[in-house]
């Protein structure tokens, strides 16, 4: 028996069998009984699952799909797809959750909608301009290898005074790290007398500790451990969780000061992705938990913003509080990001 | 005579009229649909809208502005000028080195290795390529740090006072990156080397050249569609690469690839971004052109 296929036959064959074979590798749009949501990866990623994802699933019998990725990835992927976004809940930074705002991406928080809200401090939500509310935080301070480093300094500007008197070499964040803007360049100029609108003290303290050959830059969190771990540096600006992070694993040499000046405001953002399934509400909700969020705390070691929540003592001593963490001018620090990038690659390098 | 003629082309035409109806034939190039579409989907389209991209206005646009104000920002702003010019020259010092490094290499394993040896030396070759470029880039970290195993030895033999700033320098980017590339290189030489006829250079040697001459004139010519793809690929490959640049340069040097994750990761400014990754494109495809033609002239 022979089968006769015509042209049209086999081409529609082949273009339905291509579509069925790249079917799986479709995004997975939002759905209204399933709703897609975003987190860092690692430990970030299994305390999204384990605990936010969990509560929510609990909660209301959906499920909530993790996207690994980070925030500029994410909101490309809206901006694509507005009408119809792959992601109902955003986890952002602070500037581009302004950004996001603004844009139409993002929409106003509801408070009818958000039963743990009420515990959530204002400022929490006035910083974001009600685009979202922040759920966590960190505190960029000095972290340093305490058997290398005997005397660490108490204050950014002690930090650079040692730095640049040759006694210890400097890892700090790169220009290619994403929270450098916030973290290095408006800290350095609040610390040495500038501010947002005069860096200047800043980029010469960096040129400075160039010369001296006292500084290198890290592109990534990692790589900031690396560094002191190889013994390419000594200490450096880093983050409060991701140091006892390391510490609980056994890397009992890091230790972690918050400087005089105090230790620079690093908010995560949560927002409800505009045209999303209302599920995402309960999601957010989920991350305003006092419970589910005591357990994130527990798990990243950063901070949590539900004012019910209550650190056990191991724990409570590594967060440094809210009230005692400097917050940079977020909105007025996106603005002048593009000219800060442009001047670090043509002062110091990319 | 004539009938036959006639009744053979009955039979061909009969031939071709079935040939004709089979279903491939029918196909005509129907079959290509699937990879066109692919392509259509996941270049094309993404092409079409990073360059749609790029004419947008960027986040610090040049005074003036206008359609094309990103492009004009990278070719008339010396500093960015000078970033894809750093591009280009790194992508050729990688290249040249590959070549120095990997061809006699090459050579060695075809002409003179054992079976047994060629086999160990394929396995060197491949096996770092089954580890993430990270963690090779990670363990020239480590081998480079101040107090990392090349300083510590050095100042163990009391040949340096103080660790030599190894790290975040040209000179580790170029290590890491021939570290990573040179595999590419040395088995496309090798391969093409292998398929030589000996034959060639023994009558050259016969009828009176040196080795040396022999060499230049039979085997290098011969080998030049091998060390062409090589040079190809390491081209291609250090005019893109970013972890190794970002992990051993430290700033020490500028490129467009650390540029574009620069504007996408902390600028947000896409438009800027989409421009520079329009010019590396072209800017590939140029030396693409130009490698391919003195390629051929050589080979020819």
């Amino acid at each position: 028996m022979s089968i006769k296929l015509s042209r049209r036959q086999i081409l529609a064959g082949t273009v339905a069998s291509s579509t069925l074979a790249l079917a799986p590798f479709g995004p997975a749009f939002a759905q209204a009984d399933s709703i897609v949501v975003t987190s860092y990866g690692g430990v970030w990623e299994e305390a999204i699952r384990d605990l936010f994802v969990a509560d929510f699933e609990a909660r209301t019998g959906g499920t909530a799909e993790i996207q690994i990725g980070g925030p500029p990835q994410w909101m490309s992927q809206i901006e694509a797809s507005l009408d119809n976004p792959p992601i109902d809940v955003l986890v952002n930074t602070i500037d581009l959750a302004l950004v996001a705002g603004r844009t139409g991406l993002v929409e106003k928080i509801d408070r009818s909608k958000l039963k743990n809200i009420d515990n959530i401090p204002d400022r929490f939500i006035d910083a974001v301009q009600g685009w979202g509310v922040i759920f966590d935080y960190g505190s960029a301070g000095i972290a340093y290898h305490k058997e290398r480093v005997t005397n660490p300094p108490s204050s950014i500007k002690a930090m650079i005074d040692g730095a640049l008197a040759g006694e210890y070499v400097l890892s700090l964040p790169g220009i290619s790290y994403a929270p450098t803007p916030q973290m290095l360049i408006w800290s350095l100029a609040d610390a040495l007398g500038g501010s947002v609108d005069n860096v200047d003290p800043a980029f010469e303290a960096l040129k400075k500790l160039q010369e001296a050959n006292a500084v290198i830059f890290y592109g990534g969190a990692t790589e900031f451990l690396n560094h002191l771990e190889a013994g390419e540096a000594e200490l450096g600006i880093y983050w409060d969780g991701r140091t006892w992070s390391h510490f609980s694993t056994g890397a009992e040499w890091i230790g972690y000061i918050n400087p005089e000046e105090g230790g620079v405001m690093n908010p995560v953002v949560v927002q409800k992705v505009v045209n999303s399934s209302d599920a995402a509400w309960e999601y957010i909700d989920s991350m305003l938990a006092p419970g589910p969020q005591l357990g994130f705390a527990e798990k990243v070691q950063y901070g949590v913003t539900n004012s019910e929540v209550v650190y056990p003592d191991w724990l409570k001593e590594r967060i440094t509080p809210w009230e005692d963490t400097r917050w940079p001018p977020f909105e007025a620090i996106g603005e002048a990001i593009p000219a800060w990038v442009d001047r670090w690659n043509r002062e110091i390098g990319a | 005579m004539s009938g036959k003629n006639a009744e053979l082309e009955t039979m061909a035409s009969t031939i071709g009229a079935r040939a004709a109806v089979r279903p491939w034939r029918l196909m005509g190039f129907g079959y290509i649909i699937p990879s066109l579409l692919l392509l259509a989907a996941f270049f094309i389209a993404p092409l079409w809208f990073v360059g749609e991209m790029s004419l947008r206005e960027g986040r610090l646009p040049p005074p003036g502005g206008g359609l094309w104000q990103n492009y004009e920002r990278l070719f008339l702003d010396s500093f960015y000028f000078g970033v894809i010019g750093e591009t280009v020259v790194l992508s050729l010092v990688v290249t040249l080195i590959c070549i120095l490094m990997g061809y006699p290499v090459a050579y060695f394993m075809v002409r003179h290795a054992s079976a047994r040896l060629y086999n160990l030396i394929i396995f060197f070759l491949i096996a770092p390529l089954l580890t993430p470029i990270i963690m090779r880039t990670f363990g020239w970290q480590v081998l480079l740090a101040r107090r990392g195993l090349i300083n510590e030895g050095l100042m163990s033999m009391d040949l340096i006072s103080k660790p030599l700033s190894l790290l975040n320098s040209p000179v580790a980017v170029v290590l890491g990156l021939v570290h990573v590339l040179a595999p590419f290189m040395i088995l496309s030489i090798a391969s093409v080397l292998s398929g030589i006829d000996r034959r060639l250079e023994e009558s050259a040697r016969m009828l009176g050249a040196s080795r040396g001459k022999t060499f230049l004139k039979i085997t290098l010519p011969l080998s030049m569609d091998g060390l062409g793809t090589g040079a190809i690929l390491v081209f291609m490959l250090a005019n893109g690469s970013f972890v190794t640049l970002l992990l051993l340069g430290g700033g020490s040097l500028q490129t467009l690839p650390l540029l574009i994750y620069q504007q996408f990761n902390t600028t947000r400014d896409l438009p800027f971004a989409a421009a520079m990754s329009i010019v590396l494109l072209v800017l590939a495809l140029v030396c693409l052109f130009f490698q391919l033609r003195l390629i051929r002239r050589k080979g020819a």
